[in-house]
């Protein structure tokens, strides 16, 4: 991803569809997940699912490559919905859009909608992030 | 927690669980999760922000959560979950946070139980990291609530 593809803050308004992403959840990145996340639960790997949170992170991955937030900027609040099961080896699609952008009297919100599909296109996941971008006027004086 | 599936009712408090926050986790989260913010994994960068130190990613501390909910409810929480919650206060390496959760409603459908329950993540001095709420439909063969 170059930084010509990252969308500022600046430019983006309600309605506005980021660029899909898609990933291929191996085995690999599962492993490391559930290591990082200290999660032993042999549901994971009896069936070679995906934890849905594993899912969610690499929606969020898609969308951090795709949208420069100024530094400050903090993610307030998370929606998430689990549709279906992602297993081992699937490929996952990723889509983003701004839901709700408030850029008024120093208040700064955005909320973005996510939804992610698998390789048949059954979506698997959707959700909303909010965040509060810092005030760059007080900021920079 | 089979179990528990009979014991849920409004008011019944899910096992806690209980995590330390450590760098290597969230160096190998980063890695995982292709989120590689400084602020996360770089001790200098961190140290010169407002945070003054590196911050687990939210989503991190959001898959403790994610996790009790796995132990109670299995393949319940994977197909049919639903989170909605805020990011109140950082976690930071070395804090000890407990992630609990109560039900707090459970109304029976044709075939499952709808079951919505507070959750919150806390850490050692009381500060609330997440705090939200739950949905999970439970199929009715599996519980009794």
């Amino acid at each position: 991803m170059t930084e010509k593809s990252r969308f500022d803050f600046s430019q983006l308004s309600p309605g506005f569809e980021f660029p899909a992403e898609s990933y291929i959840l191996d085995e690999s990145t599962i492993k490391d997940y559930l290591q990082a996340t200290g999660d032993n639960s042999n549901l994971y790997r009896q069936r070679s699912l995906a934890p849905p949170l594993a899912v969610a992170a690499l929606a969020m991955a898609a969308l951090s490559e795709k949208i420069t937030l100024p530094p400050g900027t903090i993610h307030v609040s998370q929606e998430l919905v689990f549709c279906g099961m992602v297993f081992a080896g699937d490929r996952i699609t990723c889509s983003s859009k701004v839901s709700r952008k408030v850029d008024r009297g120093g208040l700064r919100l955005m909320s973005t909608d996510i939804t992610v599909t698998n390789q048949d296109g059954k979506t698997v996941l959707t959700g909303k992030v909010g965040f509060v971008l810092p005030d760059m006027e007080k900021i920079s004086g | 927690m089979e179990n528990s599936f009979r014991e849920l009712k409004v008011g019944f408090e899910l096992p806690a669980l209980k995590k330390k926050v450590r760098q290597e986790d969230i160096n190998l989260y980063a890695k995982a999760s292709r989120d590689f913010n400084p602020i996360h994994i770089d001790e200098e960068f961190a140290r010169q922000t407002p945070a003054g130190g590196t911050i687990a990613h939210g989503m991190l501390v959001l898959a403790y959560v994610s996790q009790m909910m796995t132990d109670v409810f299995g393949e319940n929480w994977l197909e049919s979950g639903e989170l909605n919650v805020r990011f109140k206060t950082p976690a930071r390496p070395g804090d000890n946070l407990t992630v609990s959760g109560k039900v707090k409603k459970c109304i029976e459908e044709n075939t499952c139980f709808t079951v919505t329950c507070d959750v919150l993540c806390a850490n050692e001095k009381g500060e609330t990291v997440i705090s939200g709420e739950t949905v999970v439909r439970v199929k009715k063969d599996e519980n009794r609530c």
